[in-house]
């Protein structure tokens, strides 16, 4: 009894947040609502036995979508102060056809769910293969196992569009004045005073955590997609803090990481195939280290498009304050 | 009810709210708000449904999520940076085709 | 046993009317001052008490000694972040004459 009150609080607060997300007058109420909602989310991935995802979800679908759409709230919001809509026009599609369209899809969704649930649940399911050859894949977290082992062409294929997205930014993207936060640090050149002793001590602890998060991903929840959010976060703070200047051009340093990840990945897959019997298929003995080998390139790959990504520039370089 | 049962009915209605945002909001902001929502009811979806098997979790569709999540934030970052461009072009927040 | 179960039970129920309170704060008072001052003072005292519960039903003490790390880490988040809203919304009114350190 008390676990279902849980799950219906919990539902409830995602419902509620969703509405509240999509009708709210208010653009930045929205937008902060949305930051609770990825937060929401990651209690519910906690809950449904996801470790990983909630750690995945807090820091990537919270954080930095949250940093992401806070900076574009600042830059699209137009001079007049009246919120960012001047009221509400009409909606160019009539109420009820939105509602009729909105009740189908949800009906297709939760029906889609309804029905898996009540078939019989396959013997052989892709799942009860990866947990049944989890010794030979190399490491013990079943999700580190089917990501750079078993399903490994997936990953390769999210870091391409990961780097794609980053290259179709910079095309798009305006000029460095506009580039991101960082106007309001020239207006004031006394920053507050905690800034310093805060960078101090979280800068530090944030490369520890996120090494931790690489390493324990072998055996316990994590790895490098959660070691590369939290990566982007301290990058992100840092560039918040004047730490981190936003630089046109893409310097050979970052050009090297931004491509290492998946020029490692494809090389040893590649390589593989000569000495395993596939491409992407691990020689057998050498899974585990070549898997941390390539998760530690894949987090570095994984932060820096986020964080240039957020500063809507080529690239980054230090400057002591 | 199954745990993995009720929460496809709440992807259900997140996703339900997520549609009706992206169709009856005119402003960028809150469309691409309109998608991410829409985006995780169907991630809810794929974990609530690796959660039907009795004595196991099914980890694929973890897997399948959270590269789906990295996935996510490259896309919006690329629409926020779309949006940015298009106001600072055209100094509209939203489409053409939605003013009266 | 069942005393450190129950005494668990008591620390969350009190977190949680913390958190309540701390809440009550935020949408009731009128200026970000008088909100700042109800969201510091009662959420971080409602998360340290959840805290303490966890601590009460952890196995090892390396178990506890990190959730003492996580409150610390809150507690400064909270801290530069409530001195940062506060800083700009004295400023706001102010102009750069009034801004403090």
């Amino acid at each position: 009894m008390i676990d279902w009150t849980f799950d219906l609080l919990l539902a409830g607060g995602l419902l509620g947040l969703a509405w509240q997300i999509v009708a709210s007058r208010i653009l930045f109420r929205s937008v902060v609502l949305f930051i609770v909602f990825g937060l929401l989310m990651a209690v519910t991935w906690a809950r449904l036995a996801a470790p990983d995802l909630a750690l995945a979800e807090a820091a990537i679908g919270a954080g930095i979508t949250g940093a992401l759409l806070l900076s574009a709230y600042r830059a699209l919001l137009p001079d007049r102060d009246d919120g960012g809509e001047g009221g509400s026009p009409p909606p160019a599609v009539p109420p009820w056809a939105a509602v009729g369209v909105a009740v189908l899809v949800g009906v297709l969704i939760a029906g889609i769910g309804w029905a898996v649930v009540g078939l019989e649940p396959p013997e052989q399911t892709a799942g009860r293969l990866a947990l049944a050859k989890l010794e030979a894949s190399g490491v013990e977290n079943p999700v580190t196992a089917v990501l750079l082992n078993f399903r490994s062409i997936d990953t390769l294929s999210e870091v391409v569009v990961l780097f794609v997205a980053f290259l179709a930014a910079r095309v798009v993207a305006q000029d460095l004045v506009h580039a991101g936060p960082g106007d309001w640090l020239r207006a004031s050149r006394r920053e507050p005073l905690l800034v310093q002793p805060l960078i101090a001590f979280i800068a530090p602890m944030t490369v520890l955590a996120a090494g931790y998060l690489l390493w324990a991903g072998a055996s316990q929840p994590g790895g490098a997609f959660q070691a590369g959010a939290v990566l982007a976060a301290l990058g992100v703070l840092l560039r918040l803090t004047g730490r981190l200047r936003p630089t046109e051009e893409t310097s050979l340093p970052e050009r090297l990481v931004l491509v290492g990840g998946l020029v490692l990945f494809s090389a040893i897959g590649l390589a593989s195939a000569g000495v395993a019997s596939a491409v992407l298929e691990y020689p057998p003995g050498w899974a585990y280290e070549l898997i941390l080998l390539i998760e530690t390139a894949l987090t570095l790959a994984i932060a820096l498009p986020l964080v240039l990504l957020f500063s809507g520039s080529g690239g980054l370089r230090g400057e002591v304050r | 009810m199954t745990q993995a049962a009720f929460y496809s009915l709440i992807a259900g209605a997140l996703a339900g709210i997520g549609i009706y945002g992206l169709i009856t909001q005119r402003h960028l902001l809150r469309r691409i708000l309109a998608v991410n929502v829409l985006g995780n009811s169907v991630f809810l979806l794929l974990v609530a449904l690796a959660r039907r098997h009795p004595d196991y979790v099914d980890p694929v569709p973890h897997a399948m999520v959270l590269t789906g999540i990295v996935i996510a934030v490259s896309a919006t970052a690329f629409a926020l940076v779309l949006a940015r461009r298009y106001y600072a072009e055209t100094g509209l927040n939203h489409l053409p085709e939605d003013e009266e | 046993m069942a005393l450190l179960d129950a005494l668990s039970a008591g620390l969350l129920l009190l977190g949680g009317l913390f958190f309540l309170t701390g809440t009550v704060g935020l949408l009731r008072f009128p200026g970000v001052f008088d909100r700042l001052h109800a969201l510091t003072k009662a959420d971080n005292l409602g998360l340290g008490c959840v805290v303490a519960a966890l601590i009460l039903q952890a196995e090892t003490g390396w178990v506890a000694a990190k959730l003492v790390l996580i409150w610390m880490l809150a507690l400064i988040a909270a801290t530069v972040s409530a001195h940062l809203i506060a800083r700009f919304s004295l400023r706001a009114r102010g102009g750069a004459r009034r801004t403090p350190p």
